[in-house]
């Protein structure tokens, strides 16, 4: 059975996620795709010599590893002959690390892929107004005493004031709205309750502790160890919280719209560390290698649409990629669709359940179904553990693939929102 | 048939001419005496020429002059075959100095010894900025000093400070550095080396052509101060000072280099020079000290030619992947130690703790390198990221050698070979790093014994050269080749040796360390003890000192299976009960003979040891030649036994290698059995035979002693 040129995913791991500004807030991005790609390559044992291409998504573009995918392969030992390069389509550049690499063995190109992304949202740097660069530049270039105290002249207090990367990568350039704000505009619209929301978070939080605790996300995860000292080895994800309720979340105050507003940091995903890798191979590859593949990815889409309500992302990308693999929307037996906001997924689900939204915004013939939530987001979501925006991508298909292993399910999606107004949506089909 | 007229050739370029050296059928340029008799030659014929510049270059891939031929060295063995050799060299290097033409020396590649010596006879050094670029004066390390001027022209070049610095310690330095003590005049490109030099020399003919004086200016006030007439006497001082406190007054080298340039620096009349540094040359070339060095340094070039096995078609199978079972102290040393010559090295151990534990031994190590700036956090960087660790035989299927440092306890071992093998493709070979248990014991438990071998570092692993590899009943020529090829791709000394207790080095060195505690009980004091090894036999550590080291409980379980399989002529002093029913466990908890603070740094005796061994206040009776003797003589006696009786290893060559790099046994003395032969076998047996009939057994002449007339043939 299966096609020769049938993309299929070997196996794959990830660091913890880790909050920003916690455990693994030292730790370089370049350093956390390290450790995943390299525990990857003693996972599966590969001949590194194989290894057509590497493909990492990051947002951050670290300004000391800028290819960051490259960085990341020669540290883990990969080959100097082996080209790797990076990719960004911002929330889901780790997805799209993989679509890329999809493509390439799908049409022949290549045969075995590293995908996988990474991601330090505590490490996105502050940086310098325009201004201040100019004087900066201005004072660098003066050639007397005179010229140089001129220029320091111009400086003001508020040119100082630093630019916050993070912040800005956050708010849509096109309509000018934070990523909070998007998700504001979708509870409104979608009547979301603050209470409704805040369930969904604690949720959230009680699959994750409990996959903690009965190994599922252990399965995942590779131990980070701490250099210098290695005193400190993170081994688990920090942002689940066990005993978390709507109650306790309910205490928390609006962030992004204090008075009207229902979303709070504790219904929305937190930033971020962390990074996680997969190895792609064509079908007759990994047959001839003698590997047991995980999965095989049926399909993959991405769409847009409107950036002020990018959270519906989902809605608009899955029916793409259902139809690509040719198969219906309850066919799905497991999905991971990404919590940026718990009022953004549970506005997609309104949405992938109303006729009149997938009629007249997805031209579709009717609704697309709704989500049984027994299978939604089982070992919990990014609202618990976590979304290092260029490592999301891989961590989703990942989760996704192990637990259809436990499963034994059929068919699952991975999906998620990305800033902007796009949405991406992959469709994986388990290995027996 | 190769000329030596090939070795040296002038090449005409118009008014100047290349020189080029290229020894024929050698890796190397060195300077032995045919290659010198042709340097007089092209000297010559370059004085009656009328080229305006001459510029030497090299034609080997990475050496410009490597030295001179040691060989030649070693078999000169009277004050005139040396002076005569020395002189013949000073006269072609002075014509060499005087030919009117301008001389440059072109230096890509290593340019030690007696080639730095050429190049301070030209008038200018130009040198590549490569890796291999390398100039320097070596041979305080054979226990010689520079023969052929270098004493004289490097001072005069580099001024006082900086030439003490490079001979002294038998130093070289990189372009860079050579550069910046003004030893070349510029460090160029390798690919543009020879045309720099070219055009280097076009501009100084074209300015007249003038040759150049070649004193040192001093850049700095103090560096003016220090070679004026007063601070030299501060400089002398104080180079006496460090060489007396380094050596311990046993090389006598480079007080005698610090001796010549004393007495020649700042002189015009080089006549003079020459011949102060030639007689003080004859002077140390003919001490034991350099003898012993030079057959040193012959035992270890052996070494790297050697496969480990009789039989030359046997190929050590290349190791790019390696894994650590056990990633402690000792497992992180491995670790460290693979991981910075480019294999890729696995941890496996049964908590993340543990594997944190020795990634950081790894760190450590590197830490205190990159904080001495020998690497880059480039470099160190790379080196971490070959090293990984997990709790499960992940990535065990691509290991081509698998070293078990895992707990000594023969049991857990087999389980652990056993389940280790299962992981591993058929070939993976598994070593060992036992110090104290049977390898063909533990071979019994891989399905593959032929693929099982022994492989013994030695503590701390980044510091200690001697790898033993203990070749089992079993072990196949493949697998003995591949570690020993992978001990040496460590940076490592390899020897091989068959399996015993203690193999060779501790079989050998328990005996002194044992001898320690019955001198202990005879009422000696530690420190003394401890000094009489250090100060008066070059030990780098007394016995005491080293049992802590060691690890007190280590020392007394060895010793029990020392009794047990080598019988009752292993005598153990009763000491050794009460030690082990204290807490002293040696630097490990920081509580042995000596008292450690936090940092591991060893501090005074701890006088209350003697209290706790209910021994009195030591009154130490006994004289240093006793106190050293008794575990000398143990030491030789037993390493008879080891070599002609069981065979551990083939030569005595390959026990005095293993006793220098494996314990520090000091190379001055040429190695154990050097220094028995020195000492007399006839000597040696008339002590142990009166040792033995006052003290015990353990002192007895070895039947393959008695036979003996010497070691070394």
């Amino acid at each position: 059975m299966g096609n020769p040129r049938d993309v299929v995913i070997v196996d794959g791991t990830r660091t913890p996620f880790t909050k920003a500004g916690t455990s693994l807030g030292e730790v370089h991005p370049a350093d956390l795709g390290q450790v995943a790609l390299k525990e990857l390559l003693n996972r599966t044992e590969l001949d590194v010599d194989l290894i057509d291409e590497v493909i990492i998504g990051n947002t951050g573009s670290p300004s000391d590893a800028v290819n960051i995918s490259r960085v990341v392969a020669l540290r883990s030992g990969i080959p100097l002959k082996t080209s790797a390069y990076t990719v960004h389509r911002n929330c889901a550049s780790a997805l799209e690390s993989i679509s890329s690499g999809y493509e390439k063995i799908k049409s022949g190109t290549m045969d075995v892929v590293i995908a996988g992304g990474t991601e330090s949202m505590t490490q996105m740097p502050l940086l310098h107004t325009q201004r201040f660069q100019q004087i900066f530049s201005e004072f660098a270039f003066a050639k007397t005493m005179g010229k140089r105290l001129s220029a320091l002249k111009k400086l003001k207090l508020k040119d100082l004031k630093p630019r916050i990367s993070v912040m800005e990568g956050l708010t849509d350039p096109f309509v000018g709205v934070n990523m909070g704000q998007t998700a504001e505009t979708l509870a409104k619209e979608f009547h979301l309750t603050r209470e409704a929301q805040d369930e969904f978070a604690a949720l959230s939080h009680n699959k994750a502790v409990a996959a903690q605790k009965n190994g599922n996300l252990a399965a995942e995860i590779t131990p980070v160890f701490l250099p210098p000292n290695f005193k400190k080895i993170v081994e688990q994800d920090v942002g689940p919280r066990d005993g978390q309720t709507a109650e306790k979340l309910a205490k928390l105050k609006p962030y992004f719209d204090r008075k009207y507003g229902s979303i709070t940091v504790g219904n929305a995903c937190p930033l971020t560390d962390g990074a996680a890798m997969v190895l792609l191979m064509s079908r007759e590859k990994a047959e001839s290698l003698g590997y047991k593949p995980m999965a095989t990815i049926r399909s993959y889409a991405f769409a847009g649409l409107e950036p002020e309500r990018m959270g519906l992302g989902p809605a608009y990308a899955t029916p793409i990629a259902l139809k690509r693999a040719g198969l219906e929307f309850k066919d799905m037996g497991l999905i991971e669709l990404n919590e940026a906001f718990a009022a953004q997924v549970m506005a997609c689900e309104i949405a992938m359940a109303s006729d009149e939204f997938c009629k007249t915004k997805l031209g579709l013939s009717g609704a697309m179904g709704e989500i049984d939530p027994s299978i939604l987001n089982v070992n919990g979501g990014a609202i618990a553990l976590g979304h290092p925006v260029g490592a999301t991508g891989t961590r989703l298909v990942l989760t996704l693939m192990k637990e259809m292993q436990r499963r034994e399910t059929q068919f699952g999606l991975a999906t998620l929102c990305i800033g902007g107004g796009q949405g991406g949506a992959m469709i994986l089909e388990r290995e027996a | 048939m190769s000329d030596i007229k090939d070795a040296i050739r002038i090449v005409d370029k118009g008014e100047i001419c290349l020189v080029e050296w290229d020894l024929p059928g050698e890796k190397v340029n060195k300077l032995s005496s045919p290659v010198m008799e042709r340097l007089r030659d092209v000297v010559d014929e370059l004085a009656e020429s009328s080229y305006k510049a001459a510029i030497f270059v090299s034609r080997k891939e990475k050496i410009y002059i490597a030295g001179a031929d040691i060989e030649e060295i070693q078999k000169l063995n009277t004050k005139e075959a040396y002076m005569n050799a020395v002189t013949q060299a000073h006269e072609i290097l002075n014509t060499l100095e005087d030919l009117p033409m301008l001389t440059v020396a072109a230096i890509n590649g290593a340019c030690l010894g007696g080639g730095c010596e050429f190049a301070l006879a030209c008038d200018y050094r130009l040198g590549s900025d490569d890796k291999s670029t390398k100039i320097g004066l070596p041979e305080v390390q054979l226990g010689i000093i520079p023969g052929f001027g270098g004493c004289i022209r490097l001072p005069k070049l580099v001024g006082l400070a900086a030439s003490l610095d490079i001979i002294l310690a038998g130093k070289s330095v990189n372009a860079k550095k050579a550069k910046k003590i003004g030893l070349i005049s510029e460090a160029v490109p390798k690919e543009l080396l020879e045309q720099r030099a070219i055009d280097f020399v076009t501009e100084k003919i074209a300015r007249g052509g003038k040759k150049p004086s070649k004193t040192f200016e001093a850049k700095s006030m103090m560096d003016g101060f220090l070679n004026s007439f007063m601070g030299r006497s501060v400089v002398f001082k104080q180079a006496r000072k460090t060489v007396l406190k380094q050596s311990k007054g046993f090389y006598p080298a480079p007080i005698k280099a610090i001796e010549v340039v004393q007495k020649t620096y700042g002189s015009s009349n080089r006549e003079r020079c020459v011949l102060v540094e030639a007689e003080s040359f004859c002077d140390v070339a003919l001490t034991d000290v350099s003898g012993h060095l030079v057959n040193l340094f012959f035992a270890l070039e052996d070494v790297k030619k050697q496969t480990g096995v009789k039989d030359k078609n046997i190929k050590a199978k290349n190791v790019d992947y390696m894994a650590v079972l056990g990633a402690g102290v000792m497992g992180g040393g491995i670790a460290y130690q693979g991981a910075a010559k480019g294999v890729d090295v696995r941890m496996k151990d049964i908590t993340t703790d543990a594997i944190a534990k020795g990634l950081k031994a790894a760190r450590d190590i590197l830490g205190k390198k990159l904080k001495r700036r020998r690497i880059s956090k480039f470099e160190l960087a790379n080196v971490m990221n070959r090293i990984s660790g997990g709790t499960d035989y992940s990535g065990f299927k691509h290991q081509d050698v698998v070293i078990e440092a895992i707990v000594e306890d023969m049991n857990i071992k087999k389980a652990v070979i056993k389940e280790t093998a299962e992981h591993c493709k058929a070939d993976c070979i598994i070593a060992t790093n036992t110090s104290s248990l049977s390898v063909n014991e533990m071979a019994k438990a891989h399905p593959h014994p032929e693929n099982f071998v022994g492989m013994h570092f030695f503590n701390p692993v980044d510091k200690m050269p001697l790898v033993e590899v203990i070749r089992g009943e079993h072990t196949s020529d493949e697998a003995t080749a591949t570690i020993f090829a992978l001990s040496k791709k460590m940076g490592k000394t390899p020897v091989v040796v068959k399996d015993g207790p203690g193999f060779l080095v501790n079989r050998l060195l328990l005996p002194l360390l044992s001898e320690a505690l019955f001198l202990l009980e005879e009422g000696c004091d530690i420190v003394k003890v401890d000094r009489f090894y250090t100060h008066q036999f070059g030990m780098p550590m007394g016995p005491f000192r080293l049992m802590d080291e060691v690890g007190l409980d280590t020392c007394i379980k060895v010793l029990k299976i020392f009794r047990e399989s080598l019988g009752e002529r292993i005598e153990i002093s009763k000491l050794s009960e009460k030690l082990s029913s204290t807490d002293r466990l040696g630097c490990k908890n920081r509580k042995g003979f000596y008292l450690y603070d936090e940092r591991g740094k060893q501090l005074e005796v701890d006088q209350s040891v003697y209290a706790e061994l209910g021994l009195p206040t030591p009154q130490h009776k006994l004289s240093s030649k006793e106190c050293v003797e008794r575990g000398m003589l143990q030491m030789i006696n037993e390493a008879s036994r080891a070599l002609y009786e069981d065979r551990i290893v083939e030569t005595p060559q390959e026990v005095d290698v293993a006793m220098i790099m494996g314990t520090g046994f000091p190379p001055f003395r040429g190695g154990l059995l050097k220094y028995a032969d020195n000492l007399g076998i006839e000597y040696i047996i008339q002590e142990l035979e009166e040792y033995s009939t006052k003290l015990g057994i353990r002192f007895k002449p070895a039947q393959s002693l008695l036979q003996l007339k010497s070691f070394y043939k």
